[in-house]
């Protein structure tokens, strides 16, 4: 189980690069635009690109998150409790983080599937075919599902073994923003 | 349905349960609870449209334009160059601290981010130079907050689109009652120091030469900040181009500086990650919530009970405050803010008041939640680079810049033209 949790870790790692290098591609595809500009000249569609790797990268962004243990929590009363009562904590905290990941990953499929089944474009002069962006978009939010369902299990087995020290490892609160 | 909503918020808060998740649950309950029809059927279309945005891509820049600048070492030669500019002053060093945080504030859009950044290059100092600890690391805490109130301010880009209100505005706004504050934070720390001397160090002079030498160091931050808000201001950019430019500028900083290496890149593109991400999960909870609320009636449902209560508009401000200051105590910046604009930011702007100017007044209230114990994270980053002493230094060296806060908190409700007259001249 740790393997298979080390290995989720360099998974969403390589994700979170993959989506900060897209996002320097946007860095260096606005100044074009805002130099082609003042010559008169314009790329177009900068903007539109931007909001679909903004949205790509938040969702993939998500799931590094999750194993970078950076969703913020409030840990007022954590941080009070025994060693076991956190681990019962974070359990929940899990538990609830997979049943909503569970939920936005079914919920997103049909803005998906509408889609590919139009075939529809955006209404700007890129015509971006949506399923497009749409699909990676959605394949973030399937991860983030799969990513929290490992967690959980491993959450759950460690604290039937009373490994709790494995538990804050995994699925704990780190204060540094 | 609204003493649902407000004790399943806290109650799901205390449990430590993710903030972005604890408002999806929200939406959840309301929905299948008090919703005549099912909401949950567009979730999808509001998670897609919340993120897919063209603005929001100005949060993921402007955090890496930030983390580019502190890996290539610039906070300690502006801390050193502010030191030779400010430190003649009764307080000594303890100046520099806040003159410094109000430089990076100008970079970064994160409050936590400025308090690190700064805390690292000023700790050692103070122990060397027999400061007391309280009002030095105080100063730390306090001065990095304003890291989310002088512009770029990824919480008030975030306020902007809750809102839908201009980013340029807001951007303006919250310039002069930043830079006010700032100047506010120096003075109490001037005058407390020539009140009991002991507590800040001796006023520290430097000659005309080590000033000017500094200002070479203080050059590459201040031109890059006056392209970012300068190109906004003129209207040459939107904040996400302009964004792009700083992120531009920044490597190039750090090209010259010789720090550019593709570890150091990769490093900045996870911390970028992480806290838009933390971000971002936050804001489409809020999104989904604010489009829960509204339309399943709860955001009317409050208004009316306030409404009900017969207060005036000033008095209605005042309940309003006073809640933020209490649940201040208790919550994060930026979890406080999305939670409470779906709810409170209608209430305000149907009693008449401006949304711009709402925007500033509750970054300075959010401002003080950073610092106010037991949930202040900026107490627990500048402790955590100090490495001795108690956390409660932190704590009691705080409580007069959280007053100046408050002291502004007035100003701005006598005094709206200090946000309003910049954006007006747009």
């Amino acid at each position: 189980m740790t393997k298979l949790i080390d290995r989720l870790r360099r998974i969403n790692d390589g994700l979170a690069v993959v989506a900060g290098l897209a996002l320097l591609a946007c860095v260096a595809f606005t100044i074009i635009e805002i130099i082609m500009r003042q010559l008169g000249a314009s790329l177009g569609g900068t903007d539109e690109i931007s909001g679909y790797v903004m949205a790509i990268a938040t969702s993939w962004g998500i799931c590094y998150a999750l194993t970078a243990l950076a969703h913020v929590r409030i840990d007022l009363l954590r941080t009070r409790l025994v060693p076991a009562g956190r681990a019962v904590l974070d359990l929940i905290a899990m538990l609830s983080l997979t049943a909503t990941a569970l939920v936005i990953a079914y919920r997103t499929w049909p803005v998906l599937s509408k889609s590919l089944q139009t075939g529809a474009r955006s209404n700007t002069p890129l015509e971006t075919p949506l399923w497009l962006p749409q699909t990676l978009w959605w394949i973030g939010w399937v991860w983030f599902a799969v990513s929290a369902l490992l967690l959980s299990a491993a959450v759950l087995m460690y604290l039937l073994q009373g490994q709790n020290k494995k538990i804050d490892a995994i699925a704990g609160v780190r204060s540094e923003g | 349905m609204i003493a649902f909503t407000a004790s399943g918020l806290l109650i799901l808060l205390s449990l430590s349960i993710p903030v972005g998740i604890v408002l999806f649950l929200l939406a959840f309950g309301i929905d299948h609870f008090f919703s005549p029809f099912p909401l949950m059927r567009g979730l999808g279309q509001v998670v897609w449209s919340s993120s897919n945005s063209g603005t929001l891509v100005a949060i993921p820049l402007f955090v890496l334009l930030g983390e580019v600048l502190v890996r290539c070492g610039v906070a300690r030669r502006t801390y050193e160059a502010l030191d030779a500019w400010v430190s003649w002053l009764p307080g000594g060093l303890i100046h520099a601290n806040v003159a410094t945080a109000t430089m990076f504030s100008a970079t970064s859009g994160s409050s936590v981010a400025t308090a690190a950044t700064v805390a690292t290059v000023a700790t050692p100092q103070a122990e060397k130079l027999g400061y007391d600890p309280r009002l030095f690391s105080g100063a730390i805490a306090a001065g990095g907050t304003l890291g989310i109130m002088i512009p770029p301010s990824i919480n008030l880009i975030v306020y902007g689109f809750l809102t839908e209100s201009s980013i340029p505005q807001l951007f303006l706004a919250g310039l002069v009652p930043g830079l006010l504050l700032a100047l506010l934070f120096m003075l109490v720390t001037a005058v407390l120091c020539m009140i009991n001397p002991s507590l800040g160090g001796p006023g520290r002079h430097s000659s005309w030469s080590q000033k000017f030498a500094g200002l070479r160091d203080l050059a590459p931050i201040l031109g890059l900040f006056a392209i970012v808000i300068g190109s906004i201001y003129a209207g040459w950019a939107t904040p996400t181009e302009a964004a792009a430019v700083g992120v531009a500028i920044a490597i190039l900083i750090a090209l010259q500086l010789g720090k550019v290496s593709k570890a150091m890149i990769f490093d900045s593109l996870r911390g970028t990650m992480r806290t838009t991400a933390m971000i971002m999960l936050v804001v489409i909870g809020a999104y989904v919530l604010n489009f829960v609320l509204t339309a399943a009636g709860v955001s009317r449902a409050l208004q009316e009970l306030l409404q009900g209560l017969g207060l005036g508009p000033l008095a209605t401000l005042m309940v309003i405050i006073l809640l933020y200051i209490v649940l201040g105590f208790f919550i994060e910046t930026l979890s406080l803010m999305v939670a409470t604009i779906p709810i409170v930011v209608p209430i305000i702007t149907q009693l008449g008041y401006d949304k711009i100017w709402f925007g500033v007044l509750m970054i300075i209230l959010v401002e003080m939640a950073l610092i106010t114990p037991p949930v202040g994270l900026n107490l627990y980053v500048v402790q955590s680079a100090r490495k001795s002493g108690s956390i409660s230094d932190v704590m009691v060296g705080c409580i007069p810049y959280a007053l100046a806060m408050l002291f502004m908190v007035a100003a701005l409700i006598i005094l709206p033209g200090l946000a309003l007259y910049l954006p007006s001249t747009l």
